[in-house]
């Protein structure tokens, strides 16, 4: 569980932006940008150093009520995990 | 509808101390010298932004021989945009590339033309090579991404290895390995620069074993030696498609080769919005899609994926820059591609890059 104690943060490198022309919010990159779905653009934006992984989960679970937990758990994890691995999130020690 | 474009190439000056023999800008870059000033570059990063676009590129030339560089970075931060600069790093100080980072600097892309001194002050036609490792040491402990590119050529590919490693040691997050292509002065020094296919089949599974290697840590990047391949590039992912370029003058063009196409009249920010010129420009529209394309073209599979391949390089070999490029083996005029390709290393002593190197790059400043 001490994993859920980590601070997920968007590296500055990556940066969260809406993106007008193509109505649709993406993570811009060195060359290129992840274009993100509105739960993918949620769950970015409290990727802040501040809250733990677990306080993400609980935020995202918390303004969908009506998704099973389990289900939203699973996404974040997965959602974070890809961050992580493509160097774009990192993952801070508190 | 046109799309938006996501990308904005800035060609701040063509000036630039080194003289790399397999530069792409024109030759003739000295009929660009009338350069955009502070206000013309925040006006067109403005309108950048405004028009969609993602990410800037500062580029050139060597854009750091525009003082005003912190406050064109700036500028494109308040406009919204991702910001990169592409250099050499030359005379770069620690000093200046803080104040670069804290104007808001995102991404700095620096060239390296080998892995060893000697042959890479050689082809760069000046001593630079040391420094470039130190700036680019720099980059991430400032906060920003670090890429590396290297262009390669008959004379660097046999050391593709230790450029990947280089590469890694400076903890690049992104390598790109860039193929000569053949437009300006690359072209001039075809001679000295074209790889033979040995060289480059070795150097290719270098590469790609490398970019397995490393997954995760750097992204190795492999662009196609076209004149190798059956398939053309997708030059610009597409003429008019996702990028722009404007170049120092402040001419507006799909990519920054196209000034080299014939009967052309481009649109200039200084007499037209930028994004009237994406949208109505009207060489901007000529080989936009997939109207104007040849039959060999129209009738392909692929037209929607290599777009017909690159319209500068069509002109150059074929004289119509409509046609289909000839590094496509679909083609009818594919034999102008592989009658110039070299199968075996040439057995003569390599030319020299030295001999051969016209001083078309010599910049106001000198070096």
């Amino acid at each position: 569980m001490s994993d859920d104690a980590r601070r997920p943060v968007l590296a500055r490198r990556a940066r969260l932006r809406w993106d007008a022309p193509r109505s649709r919010h993406v993570v811009v990159v060195p060359e290129g940008v992840l274009a993100l779905t509105e739960e993918g653009a949620e769950i970015t934006a409290l990727l802040d150093g501040q809250r733990s992984l677990r306080a993400v989960i609980d935020a995202v679970a918390g303004a969908h009520p009506e998704a099973p937990r389990g289900l939203v758990e699973a996404d974040v994890r997965e959602f974070v995990e890809r961050l992580v691995e493509r160097g774009y999130v990192t993952l801070e020690t508190p | 509808m046109t799309e938006a474009p996501v990308a904005l190439l800035a060609e701040l000056t063509y000036r630039c101390p080194l003289r790399c023999a397999y530069c792409s800008n024109p030759t003739n870059w000295r009929d660009y010298g009338d350069e955009l000033d502070t206000d013309g570059w925040t006006r067109v990063l403005r309108e950048a932004g405004e028009l969609g676009v993602l990410h800037v590129h500062f580029s050139g030339g060597e854009p750091l021989l525009r003082d005003d560089l912190e406050a064109l970075v700036r500028a494109a931060r308040d406009a919204g945009l991702y910001t990169n600069l592409i250099t050499s790093a030359w005379h770069l100080t620690h000093e200046r590339l803080s104040a670069l980072a804290d104007a808001g600097l995102d991404h700095v892309q620096v060239s390296l033309q080998d892995s060893d001194a000697g042959r890479a002050d050689r082809i760069a036609g000046t001593t630079v090579h040391a420094h470039k490792l130190e700036a680019a040491r720099w980059v991430k402990p400032l906060g920003m991404a670090l890429s590396v590119n290297a262009v390669l050529h008959q004379q660097n590919l046999p050391f593709v290895g230790e450029i990947i490693a280089l590469a890694e040691s400076l903890g690049a997050q992104r390598l790109e390995l860039a193929n000569t292509q053949w437009h300006g002065s690359a072209l001039v020094h075809r001679d000295a620069l074209l790889p033979d296919r040995e060289t480059l089949a070795s150097a290719r599974s270098i590469a790609l074993a490398e970019r397995q290697r490393l997954r995760g840590k750097m992204d190795v990047i492999w662009v196609i030696p076209d004149w190798y391949e059956d398939s053309p590039k997708p030059c610009m992912d597409g003429w008019g498609r996702r990028s722009m370029t404007v170049i120092p003058d402040g001419t507006v063009l799909p990519c920054p080769g196209a000034h080299g196409l014939p009967g052309m009249v481009w649109d200039s920010v200084r007499s037209r919005p930028l994004g009237d010129i994406w949208r109505g420009g009207e060489d901007f529209q000529r080989y936009r899609g997939t109207d104007w394309m040849s039959p060999t073209c129209a009738s392909c599979d692929r037209r929607e994926l290599d777009f017909g391949g690159c319209r500068c390089q069509a002109f150059a070999l074929t004289g119509d820059a409509a046609r289909t490029d000839p590094a496509c083996a679909r083609s009818p005029d594919h034999h102008l591609v592989t009658s110039l390709r070299r199968e075996r290393p040439v057995a003569a002593a390599e030319p020299d890059v030295a001999l051969y190197r016209i001083d078309i790059r010599r910049g106001r400043r000198a070096s």
